[in-house]
């Protein structure tokens, strides 16, 4: 029984980085119909961000987190106006390639400057944690759950109860009526990438914190992150958080097969993606569009 | 201009400096042409580099020597390198060229086991040596072939020299939990655990398989938690064995031993975990402490002295670059032992070498692989890597048992 908490723990526990990964690309995905490749790039900008500011100043590593947030903000506005904007009506067979071409882009220009070593946010507290009864919670990945739901209420309440989250709303579900009432598409736009941007960048900093890190440690989070959304569903914040929480804990479960059966992790959570979109296709909690 | 004057006075220069050292040597042979594709691009970057440095640190040697003795006669040696952008497939291509395009005598291996393995059937096909210190997996050396060697101690045995210790350790550990990455080297590494631990008395008792580059790895801990193991053993990769040791505190796995195949030799391990790479163990090739007695080339301590003059600000050399340039060395000796620059009797006596150098004793068994020489064991102490067995050879004693993580 003990054993099975922990497993639950555990899986709820990686479940909310995989939330956090998932918040920004479900965003963009839903509004700006992008599959972004280079999510999973702009997550380990954000961890370099956070190791360099740590490593350099010693900082607290959480107080890395509002900075890489801005930080990426402004990139990804930038990005989505001069570069994305220009084939945002093409076939979405150009954004995969142009999103592919600037997560090869962002790696390599993290590869000439940190090189391929390994890097990791080690600080006092890192190890350290809660025990409860004989059940393990590890400081940080708590505190990494609690900022991952943080991240995605605050997100939800920017989209459902300010002007610019309404728009941004509206130019998801319909961009020409959106642009009929006046919104500024491609302001919109890139509010809405930047917005994507900033929560990779705060799962990013999560991230340097739990794991070692290296230029090409994004790849497998822009996969995680296409998985999470189609469990949970598109369009809504809350979905996105129930399928990463999913998503960790079928993982966390499926690692605990005795023998090989941790090889096979991926393969089950992809297993159980497809059971999904088979017999829920919106997702756990998603609305059809 | 100027520059270009001074330049081409500098190679002027150059050249009859060369020749005037060629002309004191007495006879100069023929020039000895090696090949190597190294992986100077792609993933495998860092540890291609390494085997270069290996590579060029004995070149630089023997010229100054005036070259290999054949008869009396000195032979130079050039090596040739591709970039095999650390591709297997890539590899072999380069290999067949250099052995048709560039007529190398002799070839070198390229960096791992995959690329070491697509190589080793062209030097089989083409029937030129291959001196490799690159590829541990036995794989390479079960097919029959003739011409290829491999101068590092084979997969199955890298962390056998870490049980061997335990062995030695009082109270003695007989609980293993191991963790392996499912690519073929690691499980060699894994399955020579499993035969060997019975032997010992001790018996792995959770033996987890996960997919290889894997960085969520609690869950797997968190099984050998459950079994309270005396031993935690991974074979595996850098990355792998950083987030298992993470992993391990957070879960406050306490083990007396925790020993990972591949990550802590190297500096990475140690910046990423800073104090908690304090009492971790990995099997290595060689270490800079060893106390080998060197029959030729250099002692260890001189060997060292050259690869930091060479390469100021890299540190000690690590057992990849030691490797490298222990293969350039059997192949040396092969030839001078041969007395001929014939593939044919280079590879026999190749095959008949016994000789002790700073990297330890090479033999090759029937198969091409050096089974003679021991694995070493580390353990980082105080933030530092120091030798703890054999006994023979090591700088330091293991501080055993490990403590537990709040008594750190």
């Amino acid at each position: 029984m003990a054993d099975l908490v922990q497993l639950v723990t555990i899986g709820l526990l990686a479940g909310g980085i995989y939330a956090a990964v998932g918040v920004g690309f479900s965003l963009v995905w839903g509004v700006l119909n992008i599959v972004n490749l280079a999510h999973g790039a702009l997550v380990i900008v954000g961890a370099y961000l956070t190791w360099q500011i740590f490593t350099a100043s010693g900082l607290d590593p959480f107080l890395t987190l509002p900075i890489d947030a801005v930080a990426l903000f402004a990139f990804g506005y930038v990005v989505q106006r001069g570069v994305i904007n220009r084939i945002i009506r093409a076939p979405l067979l150009f954004t995969f390639l142009l999103t592919f071409g600037l997560n090869l882009i962002a790696v390599n220009v993290l590869l000439l400057i940190f090189k391929s070593d390994f890097r990791s946010v080690t600080t006092a507290y890192s190890g350290a944690g809660l025990d409860l009864g004989g059940i393990v919670v590890p400081y940080i990945r708590l505190a990494a759950l609690g900022i991952a739901l943080l991240v995605a209420a605050a997100l939800a309440l920017l989209l459902n109860r300010t002007r610019v989250g309404l728009a941004i709303q509206a130019v998801g579900s319909d961009r020409d009526a959106a642009q009929l009432v006046g919104i500024d598409l491609r302001h919109a736009y890139a509010v809405t990438y930047g917005l994507g941007a900033a929560c990779a960048g705060v799962a990013g900093g999560l991230i340097a914190m739990i794991q070692a890190i290296t230029p090409t440690a994004g790849e497998p989070y822009t996969l995680q992150a296409f998985v999470v959304v189609i469990l949970g569903g598109l369009g809504r914040v809350s979905a996105t958080v129930v399928g990463g929480l999913v998503f960790g804990l079928v993982e966390a479960f499926a690692q605990s097969i005795p023998g090989s059966g941790s090889v096979f992790a991926n393969a089950i959570a992809f297993g159980v993606m497809v059971l999904v979109l088979v017999t829920r296709p919106q997702g756990l909690l998603g609305r059809l569009r | 201009m100027k520059k270009h004057i001074l330049a081409l006075l500098a190679v002027a220069g150059l050249v009859t400096l060369a020749c005037g050292s060629g002309s004191n040597q007495g006879a100069q042979g023929s020039t000895i042409v090696l090949g190597a594709p190294l992986g100077l691009t792609g993933s495998l970057t860092k540890e291609s580099a390494l085997t270069k440095q290996g590579y060029d640190l004995w070149l630089d040697w023997i010229n100054k020597q005036g070259g290999i003795n054949v008869n009396g006669t000195k032979h130079p040696v050039t090596i040739k390198y591709y970039d095999d952008t650390s591709n297997a497939n890539q590899s072999a291509v380069l290999m067949q060229k250099l052995i048709t395009e560039d007529k190398a005598n002799f070839l070198l291996g390229p960096y791992g086991s995959a690329a070491t393995a697509t190589d080793a059937a062209i030097a089989e096909q083409n029937q030129i040596p291959m001196v490799e210190a690159n590829g541990a997996a036995q794989s390479i050396f079960n097919q029959g072939y003739k011409y290829t060697f491999g101068v590092l101690s084979p997969a199955n045995k890298y962390l056998q020299g870490v049980l061997d210790m335990a062995a030695t350790l009082n109270p003695k550990p007989t609980k293993i939990a191991m963790l392996s990455a499912d690519d073929n080297f690691s499980l060699e590494v894994a399955q020579g655990v499993n035969d060997y631990a019975t032997g010992l008395g001790m018996q792995v008792v959770v033996y987890k398989k996960y997919k290889n580059g894997a960085t969520a790895l609690t869950a797997e801990v968190q099984a050998a938690k459950a079994v309270n193991p005396d031993i935690v053993l991974n074979s595996g990769h850098l990355a792998e064995a950083i987030a298992i040791h993470k992993a391990a505190k957070e879960q406050k796995l306490n083990a007396k031993i925790f020993a990972y195949s591949v990550g802590p030799s190297t500096p990475d391990f140690i910046k990423s975990l800073g104090k908690d790479a304090d009492y971790v163990y990995d099997g290595s090739q060689w270490t800079p402490q060893v106390k080998y007695k060197s029959q030729f080339y250099l002692s260890v301590s001189d060997y060292v002295a050259a690869y930091k003059a060479k390469y100021p600000g890299e540190g000690d050399p690590d057992y990849h670059v030691a490797e490298s340039t222990a293969a350039c060395l059997a192949l040396q000796r092969a030839i001078e032992k041969a007395n001929s620059l014939d593939a044919k009797k280079v590879r026999d006596a190749l095959a008949a070498l016994d000789v002790t150098t700073f990297y330890g004793r090479i033999k090759f068994d029937s198969r091409g692989i050096n089974t003679f020489k021991p694995m070493v064991v580390e353990q980082i102490q105080g933030g530092e890597h120091h030798t703890v067995f054999p006994s023979d050879v090591a700088d330091k004693k293991p501080m055993y048992p490990t403590p537990s993580w709040d008594q750190r």
